[in-house]
């Protein structure tokens, strides 16, 4: 009796993680095989059908005549560059903030806290202004600038935190003596340490950056600057006119991200996990 | 000239953090201010300095914001409040569920695949899964329209009695996974000894958690509530991306509301500072909870950190 009582309850936790992967999956499966139907296909046919023939023309048009490959490159330049500034400056913040010794970085700390509860429409008035009187709207610095900012709070704190407890002092009194100074032992010591928190910061900023839409929307115009999710913006609220070529251009945005998750997903859900909690 | 140490110091500090500090003042720190100020003038684009239309007229914008018509702030509000009732009494449970199935090992194979499975959404761009929720259950040729008119042929393509239910059903799919991997995460950490104790004394699966797990656990429900709040009101391109706050304004949360009002239509931009001052006051209200919360499980000896 016990046995079929555990065996029943063993099915039955399987039955529930398989029902929600079946369901967090689908829609995404669902995707991708509409992104192969025709406009005609997908219009008169059944939307749980499978394509009448398996159509890839639609994958060339949209990678080179809707600019898909423009966006695609933006969103790498912009995640790539965002990524490595944000990793530098916050290591470097964030050993001051650890190890240098000043009663002001209590108030600057605090203040770059506050910044990780902020939500972005509190600056987007003001910052668009900004932009636009500094000469920098519709330009890729433009866009760079605001992004850094608004990685480096989360950033800085988990860089902190990483520090405090996790470089010893005695470590960085040794190479003080040995007479390094303190962007020597900046250098040499504390950024390497730093590798376990930077590849976390890395992944939180560069899925931050890659999906960012709201800033890329208002801060550029026409397609030259845009990245992926703003040139997908554009089909939001009522459709394109044609959704074989809609399904697609999803299909190809999803894409690298999902390939990027496949290779990167242990670090991944442990960066989140980190980053997540210590916010 | 030898530089004394002091100097040295100083000149070490200000080189490490002015760069940080410079972009985030310009970028964050002032625009927030600045915003608040422009919530009391009647700031509506172009030049700010020097231009001879600019007036402050104190809280009209916000007694506007408070009273106008169509209630929009307080549709926009109620819409937020949602949101957080699906994190708090949706997504946190859910998550723990398959959190507590995962990590006490109640099944044996596939862990780690249905773990990265359930938690992929999160890492998919909100404005691409807004885009294609739109297509599958919104609008009059999706797949939900088509399954809906085989079991009713009759159905209209009336507007849902409850528009934001297909936008707090996304919701739950795109985070019950990243609530699943925060549980689990601190799971990992609650020693596998007492666990195995428990059982040995005879305590079932339920007593386990409610005794051992449950307890220790509790800093990190705190934590994802907080979470859940903050998420709230940065919700945004799901929204956008899925109904642009359709029908009729409905399904608008605050950032939205904030956004068309700014950048849709006739600009208002007295009202969009109002609106965004707002979410600021909410947001510093949720940072004071934020430390009073912490201070209180430190006090306590909470689990975990």
């Amino acid at each position: 009796m016990k046995n079929v009582i555990k065996y029943g309850s063993t099915i039955i936790m399987y039955l529930i993680m398989v029902l929600f992967t079946v369901m967090t999956i689908y829609p995404i499966v669902w995707l991708f095989i509409q992104s192969f139907k025709t406009n005609q296909d997908y219009m008169t046919g059944s939307k749980l059908s499978l394509p009448t023939n398996w159509f890839t023309l639609n994958y060339d048009i949209v990678w080179n005549n809707l600019n898909f490959n423009t966006f695609f490159y933006n969103s790498v330049y912009y995640s790539i560059i965002t990524v490595i500034v944000v990793v530098i400056l916050a290591n470097m913040a964030g050993y001051a903030f650890a190890k240098i010794d000043f009663p002001i970085t209590k108030v600057l700390f605090g203040l770059f806290i506050v910044g990780i509860l902020l939500t972005i429409q509190s600056i987007l008035i003001p910052l668009f202004v900004m932009i636009f009187s500094a000469g920098l709207f519709n330009t890729r610095l433009g866009i760079l600038i605001p992004y850094i900012a608004l990685g480096l709070p989360m950033a800085i704190y988990l860089c902190t935190d990483f520090i405090r407890n996790g470089v010893p002092d005695e470590l960085i009194e040794a190479a003080r003596i040995d007479g390094a100074g303190y962007i020597k032992t900046f250098v040499s010591i504390v950024f390497p340490m730093c590798i376990p928190v930077s590849v976390t910061i890395a992944i939180i900023s560069f899925i931050g950056t890659w999906n960012e839409f709201i800033l890329m929307n208002i801060l550029t115009a026409g397609d030259r600057f845009k990245s992926i999710p703003a040139a997908v913006g554009r089909f939001s609220g009522s459709l394109g006119s044609d959704y074989g070529r809609l399904f697609t251009s999803l299909s190809i945005s999803i894409i690298p991200i999902l390939l990027f998750y496949i290779i990167f997903r242990k670090q991944i859900t442990k960066g989140v996990a980190a980053g997540a909690v210590k916010g | 000239m030898h530089m004394t140490m002091k100097t040295q110091k100083k000149l070490s500090y200000a080189l490490l953090v002015l760069p940080a500090l410079v972009v985030y003042l310009a970028v964050v720190a002032f625009p927030t201010i600045f915003s608040v100020i422009l919530s009391l003038t009647n700031y509506n684009g172009g030049l700010i300095f020097g231009n001879p239309d600019i007036e402050v007229v104190g809280f009209t914008s916000y007694r506007w914001m408070f009273t106008e018509p169509t209630r929009s702030f307080y549709t926009s509000l109620r819409n937020n409040l949602l949101i957080v009732g699906v994190s708090v009494f949706g997504q946190i449970p859910l998550g723990f569920i398959l959190a507590y199935i995962l990590n006490q090992k109640l099944i044996k194979r596939g862990r780690g695949f249905f773990q990265s499975m359930i938690f992929l959404p999160y890492v998919i761009s909100p404005i691409i899964i807004g885009v294609l929720f739109n297509a599958m259950i919104i609008n009059p040729r999706s797949l939900y329209w088509e399954v809906a008119r085989f079991f009713n042929p009759d159905i209209q393509f009336t507007l849902h009695s409850n528009p934001m239910l297909p936008v707090l059903f996304v919701i739950l799919w795109m985070f019950t996974g990243f609530y699943m991997i925060i549980f689990l995460a601190h799971m990992q950490r609650i020693d596998p000894a007492i666990l195995e104790a428990a059982r040995i004394d005879g305590a079932n699966e339920p007593r386990v958690l409610r005794h051992i797990v449950l307890p220790a656990m509790t800093s990190e429900i705190v934590t994802c509530a907080i979470l859940a709040i903050s998420g709230s009101l940065k919700t945004f391109d799901l929204i956008y991306a899925m109904t642009n706050g359709g029908p009729a304004g409905q399904t608008r949360v605050l950032s939205l509301f904030m956004y068309l009002s700014a950048f849709s239509g006739a600009p208002n931009y007295p009202l969009a500072n109002a609106i965004s001052t707002v979410m600021v006051i909410i947001s510093i209200i949720l940072i004071v909870v934020v430390r009073w919360a912490a201070k209180l499980f430190d006090r306590h000896g909470g689990y975990g950190k």
